[in-house]
């Protein structure tokens, strides 16, 4: 589902957002402008209206032939009809009223005003005047729609008012006298105006949505390559290709930290899967080796009839095949057993003085063998420990340096106690470790002599780490080539 | 035919050695890799038998060393039987490829394919008139009747068959028949060349004086 993806929900809760601050917005503005187009049009209206009132009691021109009833405020109105469509020659035509009707003030309209409005044209200006008291409209212009009414408002409320009907907005001022005064128009071409605005308005929106929504997919594709490179490299290592590592340039941003994060795991991964591969096939080639002696003595020896010595000897080469298989296998399980946890270790207090001196004494005959000294400077420590896991250590370490030895050398061991540590020092002056071979010497089935023909598994100094590890202490190598090693020993009290 | 052993592990060497020796190879052993350069670049071996885990000058190394100055055929063996392993050592120039532990016939009949394929032969049988030489059972036939011949007479025979038509000197002969280890003497060439003669008809192997001899 395309929809479900990050980018697709942003994108849409935005738009979705976007849309309604928009619309509000739009018909804000919208609203703002009609009210404007409105109050301008009322304005005019108004305009007209006063101008309109203030001409209706004003004296005939003089140079007018008109009947003026004297001192007598009669009607006087002034006829538009020639107003209505010629504006050009301004006759006026003047009714006089009986001069019987009663009548409130002197109403007249002057032509020039009468001219000011509509003629036929429904869509222009129109007026209409009622006389006090009366209903029907006494003077109106031509164009004036059905339906105007006279809007009946209370004697005492003068002025100017303001009244919607339908399309039309009208304006109309009831005089002193009591006569009413209406100027009106159809205010269809505002309206129209106004849905012109609101479509434009509409259209910008629009617009203004598109562009930013387009503007923040660029964003989001942006922001989220990352995550895709992520993903994409994940499915790489997830096949099998440990050797995938996420390229983001920004290492700042908050996808770069994570893929930072995941570069490093990956690394070590790779590491740790890299090391158990070569260890199973170091495991493997380690055991293949005697396995390969026992097949092709066994083959070699059955081809064909042999003298008893022969088979004697075949046998042999049997049997230190099957114990070089057997010391490998043992190692390989210790191994496995310490790298499981530290559960196996039988702890006890024991003083590490004591268990260097038993594992002089089983190796005494080794050293004798290589004719190499050991000279021992033992200070008491009590450690708590599996006392047999650590003479396995030390038994190794001695070992190691009686058969990397000259021959008359000399080793020194020594116990001593540094605060809460207990330090234990194994110093040959043997042929020491090439300065490249000695941060691996650790490794498991390095060995620095590369054929391991000499019943070296390449396995007892990774044994003596995994125990000194597994004891909480640490275990450390320094030495020159060709003037011996020295192996460090930390374990806590 | 003279084969060289180049293996660390001194029993498996041993053992090769005498398998080899008994199937009627003259065998050279070298224990590194350094050895094993000097002695495949000081002569003309038959075939090589290359472990590729060795001190001093590992298999690779010396493999591809000897490939800029020999094309002699060369078995691996090696105790890793990773892909990447049997494609690097054929693309180094090995001919074939074994992996530890073995079987020691198949390795036998390794050897003798690609000694085979070395000398353009296709058969394990070798047809010279009427005697037919069975480089597989290491005997010997006449007109269909079986002939009983020595180890030493069979590879007499059989270096001078698969080169048949060349004249082999008395010292190439030598060099392809003896190892390191035996003590040669040069009237003995004579003895088993009389014995021959005397078993499959004095003129199936032709002597060339002063040069040595040939089957035609």
């Amino acid at each position: 589902m395309i929809f479900r993806s990050i980018k697709w929900r942003l994108l849409l809760w935005m738009a979705f957002f976007l849309s309604l601050i928009l619309a509000g917005l739009g018909i804000a503005l919208c609203h703002i402008h009609l009210v404007d187009q409105l109050n301008q049009f009322d304005d005019r209206l108004l305009g007209r209206v006063a101008t309109l009132s203030s001409s209706l009691y004003t004296p005939p021109p003089a140079e007018m032939d008109n009947h003026q009833p004297g001192g007598n405020p009669g009607l006087t109105v002034v006829n538009d009809s020639s107003a209505t469509g010629d504006l050009s020659g301004a006759p006026t035509n003047r009714i006089s009223p009986p001069a019987d009707k009663p009548a409130p003030g002197t109403l007249q309209l002057p032509p020039d005003i009468v001219r000011l409005f509509g003629t036929q044209n429904t869509n222009s200006y129109y007026y209409v005047l009622w006389p006090r008291g009366e209903s029907d409209p006494f003077k109106q212009s031509a164009n004036t729609p059905d339906g105007v009414t006279h809007p009946h408002t209370a004697e005492k409320d003068t002025g100017t008012h303001i009244r919607v009907r339908r399309m039309f907005r009208e304006a109309y001022h009831v005089t002193e006298h009591g006569d009413c005064v209406l100027v009106g128009r159809t205010a269809t071409e505002e309206y129209d105006e106004a849905t012109r605005f609101a479509r434009l308005v509409f259209l910008g929106a629009a617009g203004v949505l598109g562009l930013i929504l387009a503007g923040a997919w660029g964003l989001l594709v942006r922001a989220l390559r990352p995550l895709e490179k992520i993903s994409a490299a994940a499915l790489k290592i997830a096949s099998g290709d440990l050797s995938q590592r996420i390229n983001i340039p920004d290492t700042d941003s908050e996808l770069g930290r994570l893929a930072a994060v995941l570069n490093s795991t990956f690394a070590r991964l790779e590491t740790s899967f890299s090391q158990q591969r070569q260890f199973t096939s170091d495991a493997s080639h380690e055991l293949r080796t005697p396995i390969s002696v026992l097949i092709s003595e066994a083959q070699t020896t059955l081809a064909r009839e042999r003298s008893p010595d022969d088979y004697r000897e075949a046998l042999g080469a049997s049997l230190d095949a099957a114990q070089k298989m057997r010391r490998l296998t043992e190692s390989l399980l210790e191994l496995a057993r310490l790298d499981a946890g530290q559960e196996m270790l039988r702890r006890e207090n024991a003083n590490l003085a004591t268990i260097v001196q038993d594992s002089v004494k089983f190796v005494r005959a080794l050293a004798a063998e290589a004719r190499v000294q050991i000279h021992c400077d033992l200070v008491d420590v009590e450690i708590y420990c599996d006392a047999g896991r650590i003479a396995q250590v030390v038994t190794n370490l001695l070992t190691n340096a009686i058969n990397y030895n000259y021959e008359d050398g000399e080793i020194r061991i020594s116990t001593r106690r540094e605060g809460s540590t207990a330090v234990l020092i194994v110093a040959d002056k043997g042929q020491g470790i090439a300065l490249g071979d000695l941060p691996r010497v650790f490794e498991r089935f390095f060995s620095a002599d590369e054929s391991r023909s000499a019943g070296n598994s390449g396995l007892g100094l990774s044994i003596c780490k995994a125990i000194v590890e597994a004891h909480g202490g640490s275990i450390a190598v320094t030495s020159i080539i060709q003037r011996g090693s020295t192996f460090t020993v930390r374990l806590p009290v | 035919m003279r084969i060289l052993v180049v293996e660390d592990e001194p029993r498996l060497l041993h053992n090769l050695t005498k398998a080899l020796r008994e199937e009627g190879y003259a065998v050279d052993a070298a224990a590194d890799g350094e050895d094993g350069l000097f002695k495949a670049e000081s002569f003309n071996y038959d075939a090589i038998i290359l472990d590729i885990m060795l001190p001093k000058l590992d298999g690779w190394e010396m493999l591809e060393r000897l490939r800029q100055k020999k094309r002699t055929p060369v078995l691996m063996l090696t105790a890793r039987d990773g892909h990447n392993d049997r494609v690097k050592g054929l693309d180094t120039g090995a001919d074939d490829y074994l992996v530890k532990p073995f079987d020691l016939s198949e390795l036998l009949a390794r050897l003798r394919a690609l000694i085979r394929r070395s000398l353009n032969q296709t058969s394990s049988k070798i047809e010279v008139r009427d005697v037919v030489l069975d480089t597989r059972a290491r005997s010997a036939t006449r007109d269909g009747n079986p002939v009983v011949l020595t180890a030493r007479e069979f590879a007499i025979l059989e270096y001078l068959a698969v080169h048949r038509g060349e004249v082999i000197s008395r010292t190439e002969l030598y060099e392809h028949l003896f190892d390191e280890n035996d003590a040669t003497f040069s009237n003995l060439l004579d003895v088993h060349i009389f014995s021959i003669r005397k078993k499959l008809g004095s003129d199936l192997v032709a002597t060339r004086r002063g040069q040595g001899y040939c089957i035609e």
